[in-house]
C-alpha cells in the first residue's frame, strides 16, 4: 500500500516509512477523503473486522464499510442495519466518538478527527479489557450500594425485633419492683432472663440473616422437640399480651422436628408479636398438628382479619394494615417481612388463612424428625446441669478474698448456689434479709477479728436449725485442734481442700443422714 | 524387668458387700480377656496378669487404699475396673502421681469435671461408658419414642422419679427431670432422693401413688433393692410404666420378682448386645463361668483390657508406674482408637476421656456406645432388647398391671 502524494511541505519527511511504521500500530487507522472514501487504512484495522475487512480497500465508502459491519452481524446491531450504519457515520463524520459492542463480545472505540479540509481520520481501538474493568467496577459498585440498602433494612429489622423483648423487660422491671412475694419476684426474675437471652438469641439470628445476605452461611438444620421453642414463645410473650389483656395460648407440644431452630423462633416470634398487636379482644393461640410426617406450627388470633387483596401485602416491607388502632404505637411494618424472608431461608414458607371479622391463622410447616436425634436446650453436659449438688444452695464463710473465690468457683462449677460471706456481720445481714437458707455451711475456723468458724456456724444453726450440715475448713493439720472442733460437733477438712475429700464429705452430709429429701431441680434449666 | 515378664493389671472391684454380684462378674471379665489375650501371645509377646483388689463397701478409703497397694505393692500399669460407686474420683489422685492408666466404668458426670479441670495431670484416666447423666436423656426420650410411633399411648404425661442417694442415682433423677418438660413430661412426684440401701420403699410408693404417674422411673440400682420396690408396687399396682434402673438386668431381681417382673423397663449405657458378636461372647463367657454367670456385666472389663491391649500394642508396649511417656502415648492411641466390642462401639470423647453414646449424642451407631433398653416380657428368658434401632431384638408390650 502506498499513500497517495503528500502535498508539499517544507521537511523532508519519510511518509512511506511513516505509513509502514503505522502498520504495525496497536489501534486501526483509516483515513476516509472529504467524499467518506477511503483514501487508506492500515492493517491492524482490518484486523479488527473480520468479513466487514473487505470493504476497507481505497475508494470505498465510509457508508460501506459501516454497513458491512451490520449486516454481517459482527457488531451488535438493535435497530435495522441502515438506519445503524447511517446514525455512526453520521456520528464519525460530526467527530463524535463511538463504542462499537462487537458479537464476540469486544467493543470497539471509533475515535474520528476531520482535518482543515474535511478528510477523516480515524482511529478504532479494542477497549474490551477497559471496559471490562468498568463493568466489574459498575458491579462492584452497585454491590456495594445494594449491601448499603441491605444494610441499612438490617438495622431497621434489628431495631424493630429488638424492641419486642424490651418492651416486655421493661414490664417486667415495673411489675418487679412493686413485688413483695418472693416467688412471685423470682418467676418475673426468671422471665427478665428470658428475655435477655430472646435478645442475645435475636442479635444472633440477625447476624446470621447479614451473612445469609452475604451468602457466608446456610441454615443449620437439627432435630429437637418443638417444647423447648414453644416454652421460650410463651415465658417471652405473655406478658405483653397479658399488659394488653389478651390470653396467649401456647398449647403443649412435644413433637421432635427438624430445621433451623434460631430461625424459626424468630419467624414464629415475629408471627405471635404480630398477632397480638393487630388483636383487640380474645385470644392468641400457638398450636401444632402432626400428621406422621410434618408438623403445621400455627399462630391463631381474633383478631379483625385480614382482606384478600391485603393478604400478599402484608408480607411486604413497611406495609401496615390500615385498620392499626387509634392510639396504638406506630409500627415499621417490618415483622412480617422479617418473618417471610426468614421462613423462606429456612425453607418453610408462612400460609395465611384469613377472613374479615373470624381472625386469621399464619402458619408454618416442619418436617418431622427422630426423637432420639433430638437435642435438648442444653448441649453441653456438665454437673451445673444434673450434677448431685445441682441446685443446692450452700453457704461459703471465708475471710481470705483468693481463697473464697476459689471455693465458690468449684462450688459453682458443681452447679450449686453459692452465697460468699468474709464474716459473721455479713452472714447476719444475710440471714436478716430472709435471703439465705443454706442446705451446707463451709466456714473457715480462723476468721479475721479473732472470729471463730466453729461460733459462726453455731449462731447459724441457732437461727436455722440444729441440724443445718456445716464443715469446718482450717490449714492447722494439728490433730488435737482438729479434734477439739469435731467435739463441737463440725467435720473438720484440712486446706488446700481435696475436691474429691470435699464431694465425699458433701455428699454424706446431704444424701446419707436424712432419710428423705427432694432434689432441687436446676433453677436454670431452660424453657422452665 | 524381663521383655517377656507377665504385665500387671490391677482391678479394683467390690467382691464382698453390697455390690458383689456384679464385682465378681468384673473379676470374670478381666480374667476371659487376660486368657484370651495370653492365648494370642500376649501384647507384644508378654502375657498379661490381673491383680484383684476387693473394694468392699466401695468408699473412698477402701478404693484409694487398693489404687495405692496395686501402684506400689504390684506395679501395675494399668488399673481396669467395672464401678466403685463411693470414691467420688479420689482414686484418680494416686493414679495420676503413678502415671499409669485408668479405665473404669464408674458411669459419673463428676468424671468430666475432673477430666476438663486438669486433662493434663488425669491423662491416662478414661470412662469407657458415657456418663450417668445420659440414662436420664435417654429415657426421656425412650418414653417420647414409644409415644411418637404409637407402640404405647399414655393416659397422661405425668412421670414420677425417685432416686436412691448415691451421685449416680440423684444425677439420673435431675437429667430426668431437666429433659422431661422437654419432651412434653410433667414431673409429678420428686425427684425424690431416699437414702439407699433400702428394702422398705412404702414412703416413696405412698408419694408415688398420690401422683397418679403414667410413668414411674426408680434410679436406684441394687438388685435386690429393686426387688423389694417392684414387689411393694405390685401390692397395689397403678396404671404406669415402671423403669428400674440397671441392676434389674440381673438374673437376681427376675429371681426374686418372679412373673410380676414381666412388663419391667430396664435400661443401660453399657450392655452386651444380642447379636452374633454378642452372643458368641455370651457363649464363651458361660462356658467359661458357668451357666448362672453373667456377662452382660463382664462384658464391661473384657472390653476395656482388650481396647487398652491393641492401644498398648500400637505403641510399643505397655509401662508400670512413674514411666508418664509411654503411659501418655497408650493414652493417646486409647483416645483415637474407635473399638467395636461386644458392647457396641467404645470412641472416647477426647475432652472428657469417656465414652460417646449413641444414640443420644451420636446418630451412626458405628460411633457410639447404644444406650440399650429392655424389657421383661418372659421372666424365665432372655430380656429382650426394645430399643435403640439397629440392636433391638423385639418390640415393646403393655406390662399386665397396665391392660
Amino acid at each position: 500500500m502506498s499513500l497517495p502524494p503528500a502535498p508539499a511541505r517544507s521537511s523532508p519527511l519519510d511518509l512511506d516509512a511513516i505509513w509502514e511504521a503505522l502498520q504495525s500500530a496497536h489501534f486501526g487507522l483509516a483515513v476516509f477523503a472529504s467524499d467518506r472514501r477511503l483514501i487508506a487504512a492500515n492493517g491492524r484495522l482490518k484486523a479488527l473486522f473480520d468479513r466487514a475487512s473487505k470493504t476497507l480497500s481505497p475508494g470505498e465508502a465510509l457508508d460501506a464499510f459501516l454497513l458491512a459491519l451490520a449486516r454481517t452481524h459482527e457488531a451488535v446491531v438493535e435497530t435495522k442495519p441502515q438506519r445503524w450504519a447511517a446514525d455512526l457515520a453520521a456520528a464519525l463524520w460530526h467527530e463524535e466518538a463511538r463504542e462499537v459492542a462487537m458479537a464476540d463480545g469486544r467493543v470497539l472505540e471509533f475515535l474520528p478527527s476531520r482535518d482543515e479540509v474535511g478528510r477523516l481520520v480515524l482511529s478504532v481501538q479494542d477497549i474490551t479489557r477497559l471496559k471490562r474493568g468498568e463493568r466489574a467496577l459498575q458491579a462492584a459498585k452497585d454491590l456495594a450500594e445494594t449491601a448499603n440498602l441491605t444494610k441499612s433494612r438490617f438495622l431497621r429489622a434489628a431495631n424493630h425485633d429488638l424492641r419486642q423483648p424490651l418492651a416486655t423487660l421493661k414490664i417486667l422491671i415495673y411489675t418487679c419492683l412493686s413485688l413483695s412475694d418472693e416467688a412471685a419476684r423470682r418467676e418475673a426474675l426468671h422471665a427478665m432472663d428470658v428475655s435477655v437471652e430472646v435478645m442475645e438469641d435475636l442479635i444472633r439470628a440477625l447476624l446470621h440473616i447479614g451473612q445469609l445476605d452475604a451468602g457466608n452461611i446456610v441454615p443449620r438444620k437439627t432435630t429437637f422437640p418443638a417444647a423447648t421453642l414453644l416454652d421460650r414463645l410463651r415465658i417471652q410473650f405473655e406478658p405483653l399480651a397479658r399488659d394488653k389483656g389478651l390470653i396467649l395460648d401456647v398449647l403443649p407440644c412435644a413433637l421432635p422436628i427438624v430445621t433451623d431452630k434460631a430461625l424459626l423462633e424468630r419467624v414464629l416470634a415475629n408471627l405471635v408479636a404480630n398477632a397480638i398487636t393487630y388483636t383487640p379482644v380474645g385470644r392468641v393461640t400457638v398450636a401444632c398438628v402432626g400428621d406422621g410426617t410434618h408438623c403445621r406450627i400455627e399462630v391463631r388470633d381474633t383478631g379483625p382479619g385480614i382482606a384478600p387483596d391485603e393478604q400478599e401485602r402484608i408480607f411486604e416491607e413497611f406495609y401496615r394494615v390500615g385498620r392499626a388502632e387509634d392510639g396504638q404505637r406506630k409500627r415499621l411494618g417490618l415483622g412480617l417481612s422479617i418473618a417471610k424472608r426468614i421462613s423462606e431461608l429456612a425453607g418453610h414458607p408462612i400460609l395465611l388463612e384469613s377472613r374479615l371479622g373470624e381472625g386469621s391463622t399464619f402458619s408454618i410447616q416442619v418436617p418431622l424428625g427422630d426423637v432420639w436425634q433430638s437435642e435438648v436446650a442444653e448441649t453441653e453436659i456438665s454437673e451445673m446441669l444434673a450434677g448431685q449438688f445441682a441446685g443446692l444452695p450452700v453457704l461459703v464463710i471465708e475471710d481470705d478474698a483468693d481463697l473464697r473465690r476459689v471455693l465458690t468457683g468449684l462450688l459453682q462449677r458443681w452447679g450449686m448456689e453459692v452465697t460468699a460471706c468474709a464474716r459473721l456481720a455479713e452472714v447476719e445481714a444475710a440471714i436478716e434479709s430472709g435471703a439465705l437458707e443454706p442446705l451446707l455451711v463451709l466456714s473457715d475456723y480462723r476468721l479475721s477479728g479473732d472470729e471463730r468458724g466453729t461460733e459462726v456456724c453455731a449462731r447459724l444453726r441457732a437461727h436455722l436449725g440444729a441440724d443445718l450440715p456445716c464443715v469446718i475448713v482450717t490449714a492447722d493439720a494439728d490433730p488435737e485442734s482438729h479434734a477439739r472442733i469435731r467435739d463441737l460437733g463440725f467435720p473438720v477438712l484440712t486446706k488446700p481442700i481435696s475436691p474429691p475429700g470435699l464431694r465425699v464429705l458433701m455428699h454424706r452430709l446431704l444424701y446419707e443422714t436424712t432419710e428423705m429429701l427432694p432434689a432441687e431441680p436446676q433453677s436454670h434449666q431452660g424453657g422452665e | 524387668m524381663s521383655e517377656s515378664a507377665p504385665i500387671p493389671i490391677g482391678s479394683l472391684v467390690p467382691l464382698t458387700g453390697a455390690s458383689s454380684a456384679d464385682g465378681i462378674e468384673f473379676r470374670n471379665g478381666l480374667t476371659l480377656a487376660s486368657e484370651e489375650i495370653n492365648a494370642a501371645g500376649g501384647i507384644l509377646g508378654r502375657p498379661v496378669a490381673p491383680v484383684f483388689v476387693d473394694t468392699g463397701r466401695q468408699n473412698a478409703e477402701a478404693v484409694v487404699a487398693g489404687a495405692q497397694v496395686l501402684i506400689h505393692l504390684h506395679r501395675a500399669h494399668a488399673i481396669i475396673c467395672g464401678y466403685n460407686i463411693g470414691p467420688q474420683n479420689s482414686e484418680y489422685e494416686p493414679i495420676a502421681d503413678a502415671g499409669i492408666l485408668y479405665i473404669h466404668h464408674n458411669t459419673l458426670l463428676q468424671h468430666h469435671d475432673t477430666i476438663t479441670s486438669n486433662p493434663d495431670r488425669y491423662f491416662g484416666c478414661f470412662m469407657s461408658d458415657p456418663a450417668e447423666y445420659w440414662y436420664g436423656q435417654g429415657f426421656i426420650k425412650f418414653i417420647s419414642w414409644l409415644r411418637e410411633t404409637g407402640q404405647w399411648r399414655p393416659a397422661s404425661n405425668r412421670i414420677a422419679i425417685i432416686s436412691g442417694s448415691a451421685p449416680y442415682s440423684i444425677v439420673i433423677a435431675n437429667a430426668m427431670a431437666t429433659a422431661a418438660p422437654q419432651f412434653g413430661w410433667e414431673v409429678c412426684c420428686g425427684p425424690k432422693v431416699v437414702r439407699t440401701p433400702r428394702t422398705d420403699w412404702s414412703q416413696a410408693l405412698s408419694l408415688i401413688r398420690e401422683s397418679r404417674p403414667n410413668v414411674i422411673a426408680n434410679t436406684h440400682f441394687f438388685a435386690g433393692d429393686l426387688a423389694a420396690f417392684h414387689q411393694q408396687f405390685m401390692r397395689a399396682p397403678v396404671p404406669a410404666l415402671v423403669y428400674l434402673q440397671y441392676g434389674a438386668m440381673h438374673a437376681a431381681f427376675t429371681a426374686a420378682t418372679g412373673r410380676s417382673a414381666e412388663g419391667i423397663i430396664v435400661g443401660t449405657v453399657v450392655g452386651l448386645l444380642p447379636d452374633a458378636i454378642g452372643n458368641a461372647f455370651a457363649h464363651r463367657y458361660r462356658a467359661r463361668f458357668g451357666a448362672s454367670s453373667t456377662p452382660s456385666v463382664g462384658a464391661q472389663t473384657y472390653v476395656a483390657l482388650h481396647h487398652y491391649a491393641i492401644a498398648a500394642a500400637l505403641e510399643g508396649g505397655t509401662a508400670p508406674p512413674g514411666h508418664f511417656e509411654q503411659n501418655r502415648r497408650v493414652a493417646a492411641r486409647l483416645r483415637r482408637t474407635i473399638y467395636r466390642s461386644v458392647v457396641g462401639t467404645i470412641q472416647y470423647d477426647v475432652a472428657t476421656q469417656s465414652a460417646i453414646p449413641y444414640p443420644n449424642v451420636v446418630g451412626d451407631p458405628s460411633l457410639g456406645m447404644p444406650h440399650l433398653f429392655f424389657q421383661i416380657q418372659d421372666h424365665t428368658a432372655d430380656q429382650i432388647l426394645i430399643a435403640p434401632d439397629p440392636y433391638r431384638t423385639g418390640a415393646f408390650r403393655l406390662p399386665s398391671w397396665m391392660s
